[in-house]
């Protein structure tokens, strides 16, 4: 498997062996659970079933395990309702791409598609994660960044688009400055529109804003259409509850009538 | 693994236009022999289909891959002859159904 660009100072290929790699499963998703019913007990229970079943086979649930295998293998992600139209976003890893795909289905099947109307983003790793600078840090907030070359970086030379690499170097190195943990980059073109995720460890959207403000200093965006996405790291088993329909209030049957 | 259906939605990108007949040729036929290449390793081609009238994009390819590693080297193989800097793009990848819904 290839590279969409080569590496740069700041970034290097995934070294693995055989001609796999590693598979985001990004996500967004929008709870739907609007029914009583619909989604029970019964689904969650099968849904962190299959969730722990991936653990065991070899998926890494959480942003944080991405940089620390030695990290709680249970699922987190990222809370995104405040900012976004979306309820949760997240990064999960599978060993593969079929196993992303194959994963992804059975998660629906399990309950989540119940639950939760979803866009799942899946492609191999291109990059490994690079750690900010100082401690390794355990933010409690996640940004990631959906991107696609745009039309003129696609007309641009070979000259230009390795100026532009060193220019966003420069970004990307401020990043690190800032304490941002980087998990590498992944090539998503095979199976959507856009062409890179990058996702963040971040400890707030304070450092996601200074951050994306280095971006544009080094004109980033002129050869990019992006996409960011901003949250609070939180874990999923809370996120999955049921609804709780005896506390909703039904006003719409009062007035449907009257 | 199950068979992969492949969707590819594409678009000349304007700089496309700019180039002469012959190096558009040139370019087409690359792509070409990396279709046919997929094709002579199992890959089945559905067919091209105009959609410009409903869609952002101005074709569709649909494709059966026998496996998301054989869609991934279709796709690998277009890139490395340049196809992307010149079609916008958005792919679909699925896994063929299995069971009943649920």
């Amino acid at each position: 498997m290839s590279n969409l660009s080569g590496d740069t100072d700041v970034f290097s290929s995934e070294q693995v062996g055989g001609d796999s790699r590693p598979a985001i499963v990004a996500f967004t998703a929008v709870r739907q659970d609007i029914l009583d019913g619909v989604y029970t007990q019964e689904h969650r229970d099968r849904l962190t079933a299959v969730l722990d079943e991936l653990v065991t086979l070899g998926w890494v649930l959480s942003l944080r395990r991405i940089f620390d295998r030695d990290a709680d293998p249970q699922a987190r992600v990222l809370e995104t309702g405040f900012a976004h139209d979306h309820d949760i976003a997240g990064v999960f890893e599978a060993p593969d791409i079929d196993a992303a795909l194959s994963g992804t289905v059975r998660l629906e099947k399990a309950g989540w598609a119940r639950l939760f109307r979803t866009q799942w983003l899946i492609g191999p790793r291109e990059f490994a994660p690079v750690p900010g600078s100082g401690a390794p840090a355990d933010h409690q907030w996640g940004f990631i960044a959906l991107w696609e070359w745009n039309d003129d970086w696609c007309r641009a030379s070979t000259r230009e688009r390795a100026l532009y690499d060193e220019e966003c170097d420069i970004a990307f190195r401020g990043d690190l400055e800032l304490g941002v943990n980087i998990a590498g980059r992944h090539r998503l073109d095979l199976c959507h529109h856009w062409h890179h995720i990058g996702a963040w460890e971040i400890d707030g959207p304070e450092m996601a804003g200074r951050a994306i403000a280095g971006h544009e200093r080094v004109a980033d965006f002129k050869f990019t259409t992006s996409r960011h996405i901003v949250g609070r790291s939180r874990p999923l088993n809370d996120l999955i509850e049921p609804r709780d329909f005896t506390r909703a209030a039904s006003p719409r049957g009062s007035t449907v009538n009257a | 693994m199950p068979e992969c259906v492949w969707i590819h939605y594409s678009r000349p990108r304007p700089h496309w236009y700019a180039l002469g007949e012959d190096d558009q040729a040139v370019l087409a036929e690359s792509w070409s022999r990396v279709r046919s290449r997929s094709e002579a390793d199992g890959a089945r081609c559905q067919g091209s289909y105009h959609i410009r009238g409903q869609h952002d994009f101005q074709d569709v390819e649909i494709w059966i891959f026998p496996d998301s590693r054989a869609a991934f080297a279709h796709w690998e193989g277009l890139c490395g002859e340049r196809y992307n800097e010149f079609f916008a793009f958005a792919n679909n990848l699925g896994l063929a159904k299995e069971g009943a819904d649920s």
